[in-house]
């Protein structure tokens, strides 16, 4: 067994990467990451915040009253979170970039106002700092379990979503410009799916000197003219639709013919999907984010996404100095799937923060054998480096997970 | 169609979708009476709706801006639409479930905040696009089709829950009483602040049919009128009386809501101007 880590290959994929070679002036600051997606939000133009304090995302509100009036925005505290992601929408509707901010039990009670956004085409972003639960749970410790509610982040089907989700203080500022832009590209509400440890923990960040000197920040644009709803097309960067400026736009909860007109319609409910479902997934080249270490040798390969990544990342490093050729994959974009990253026919052990199992399940559906997908869960704290690394070395020496006290390795 | 329609409307999107007999046509054409007299252009109005009777048959009607929103939000989307439109009148349409039921944490909110909307409640006293079922505005002890053996629960008078909260203007009014209707809606939309206006209206397939035993709509418009007089056709009284008029007039009397944020933005600025310059 070697004791030397071999050299390994790391690939980041995201706009990010250039953003942060092109921006060298700027400020380092030991700061949270509710900090940091408040900032970046601001850097992206965002200019109304309107939610509902909760833990542990409440951080965002109280930063976000401070800045908005700073830079001409406005922060509203309100009655609820359907109040507040509706109120979001409205001013997004209004000509203003607008975001919201909670954690799994407000993330469900928006969802009136995400479907909404989503079927009208109203640019937005939401923040979903996960704990784990279900409902209230433990308030102050990390979960993964709104993988899917995320995905399905509305009833009635007929929709794609887009959902990204950073590991680091640093990569919070930077992915909260890129939601920002692909909301306004793809005229839909974008989820920043973080977690309680992102959220809270302090790291070193580096924030731009200038925001008005972003240029790859994507500028609000107004659609002055028919049609409004571009139904049946997949066409990117329609600029969004605007209430006030005298264009005679509708917008509501109904399907809707080009004009915005309520219709009861089973060709116009065709074109309406067609138009939701694929300006996401005819557009999939430009939601490719993700992070990997070591794939193309790797013997086994680990998969993860937040803040559970930073230690999954060290266990596959850790197995590797012992001599298991392991690799890292950690998904930045958590929707649409990006299935592509599990082409290889290796065992895939994907490490999660809930038992239940939710993006194992996808992963079980992408890679080339689905039994070959293993599950390390855990529920309320970090997986241990041990831990991953014990589950690795298992999966390549003896074909299984070792029993490990707080895991569940039981999916089905 | 009559001419403040022809001004007013979008000729594709009526005749609506409503019942014959419905009151919700009429009620719009003295909401245009009121904006006309106003002298109010299509683009000076954002129109905005909820779901229900009400929402689904006055959506896109406007021929300016529209929005209709899912049930009872109309107001939580017009509080952040507010915030980016703010010289615009919004008149936020929406029934008594939106109003009085699903949305009434939003109406209490926005009340309280004083928020620049003028919000007409066109309440037929039920839920009538789903079958005809009860309403917090339902009469106590009227059948429906989901009180069948009469609405035990109390109603609310949502007029004194916004009064409570702090709307700045409130009124109540009804289908029988036109010039009212439409002097009263001018002063709302007169008021920079948060407006209130009530406006009963019959239903004949669903309230009127069950709870008043008939779908002739002028017998149900007898039967709200003789209610706004307390006292039937035959002399008789009747069992429970609607004071209709102006319930709360303070008008103009403290700043709307996005009036506040913008003087609170404009605070901020030049403090931070100031302490740049020390």
């Amino acid at each position: 067994m070697s004791t030397l880590a071999p050299a390994v290959t790391e690939t980041l994929v995201a706009p990010w990467v250039e953003w942060a070679r092109r921006c060298t002036r700027g400020r380092r600051l030991l700061e949270a990451g509710t900090y940091a997606l408040t900032e970046g939000a601001i850097a992206a133009g965002c200019r109304v915040f309107a939610g509902y304090p909760i833990t542990p995302a409440t951080d965002i509100a109280e930063y976000m009253s401070k800045r908005l009036p700073q830079v001409g925005g406005y922060y509203m505290q309100c009655e609820d979170e359907l109040a507040g992601m509706h109120a979001c929408a409205g001013a997004s509707l209004g000509g203003l970039k607008a975001m919201t901010a909670t954690s799994g039990p407000g993330y469900t009670l928006m969802h009136d106002a995400y479907g909404w956004s989503i079927t009208n085409e109203i640019p937005l972003v939401v923040v979903d700092a996960m704990r784990v639960g279900p409902i209230s749970g433990i308030t102050g410790a990390p979960g993964q379990g709104e993988f899917y509610i995320a995905r399905y982040a509305s009833h009635g089907g007929n929709f794609e979503t887009i959902v990204l989700s950073p590991s680091s203080v640093q990569e919070a500022f930077w992915l909260t410009i890129d939601a920002f832009n692909l909301s306004e590209r793809f005229r839909t509400p974008v989820t920043i799916l973080t977690d309680q440890v992102i959220s809270d923990m302090w790291e070193d960040l580096f924030i731009p000197e200038d925001y008005d000197a972003l240029e790859f920040v994507v500028p609000r644009k107004n659609n002055l003219m028919m049609p409004f709803y571009p139904v049946g097309s997949a066409e990117l960067d329609v600029p969004p639709n605007v209430i006030g400026h005298g264009t005679g736009v509708c917008v509501s909860a109904y399907t809707h013919t080009e004009e915005g007109y309520d219709i009861e319609d089973m060709e116009a409910q065709w074109a309406q999907t067609y138009r939701l479902i694929n300006k996401i997934r005819h557009h999939r080249d430009q939601l490719t984010r993700y992070e990997t270490v070591g794939v193309e040798d790797a013997e086994v390969i680990a998969v993860a996404y937040g803040a559970n990544a930073r230690t999954v990342k060290t266990g596959v490093l850790e197995a590797r100095r012992r001599g298991v050729r392991a690799g890292f994959v950690r998904l930045i974009t958590l929707w649409p799937f990006l299935d592509e990253l599990f082409a290889r026919d290796v065992p895939y052990v994907v490490c999660e923060l809930n038992y239940d199992g939710q993006l194992v399940r996808e992963v079980m559906r992408s890679a080339p054998d689905g039994k070959k997908v293993r599950f390390m869960g855990k529920s309320a704290e970090l997986h241990t480096v041990a831990e991953v690394a014990a589950g690795l070395e298992g999966v390549a020496r003896n074909g299984r997970i070792p029993e490990l006290p707080y895991i569940w390795t039981e999916v089905r | 169609m009559n001419k403040l329609a022809k001004k007013y409307l979008r000729p594709s999107q009526i005749p609506t979708k409503a019942c014959h007999g419905c009151g919700i046509g009429m009620i719009e054409n003295w909401l245009l009476q009121a904006i006309d007299e106003m002298g109010l252009k299509q683009d000076d109005v954002i129109f905005g709706t909820g779901i229900g009777c009400v929402g689904r048959q006055t959506f896109a009607t406007w021929g300016g801006d529209n929005f209709g929103a899912t049930h009872g939000r109309a107001l939580a989307v017009a509080t952040g639409l507010k915030l980016a439109q703010p010289d615009k009148k919004y008149l936020i349409v929406v029934g008594d479930g939106d109003a009085a039921s699903i949305g009434t944490s939003h109406l209490i909110h926005a009340a309280r905040r004083n928020l620049g909307v003028t919000v007409i409640c066109e309440d037929n006293m039920g839920y009538e696009s789903t079958g005809g079922q009860f309403s917090p505005t339902t009469p106590a002890g009227y059948v429906t089709n989901s009180s069948p053996y009469g609405m035990v629960e109390p109603g609310f008078d949502p007029c004194d829950v916004v009064k409570a909260a702090g709307a700045t203007f409130v009124a109540e009014t009804t289908a029988t009483q036109w010039h009212q209707t439409v002097k009263i809606v001018k002063k709302a939309l007169a008021n920079d602040g948060f407006s209130f206006v009530h406006v009963r209206f019959p239903c004949n397939e669903n309230f009127g049919a069950y709870a008043l035993g008939t779908r002739d709509t002028l017998k149900n418009l007898e039967w709200i009128y003789e209610h706004t007089q307390g006292r039937k056709a035959d002399g008789t009284e009747t069992d429970f009386t609607w004071e209709t008029g102006i319930k709360h007039d303070a008008s103009n009397s403290r700043p709307e809501f996005s009036r506040l944020m913008r003087d609170m933005n404009a605070r901020v600025k030049a403090d931070m101007e100031a302490k740049k310059k020390t």
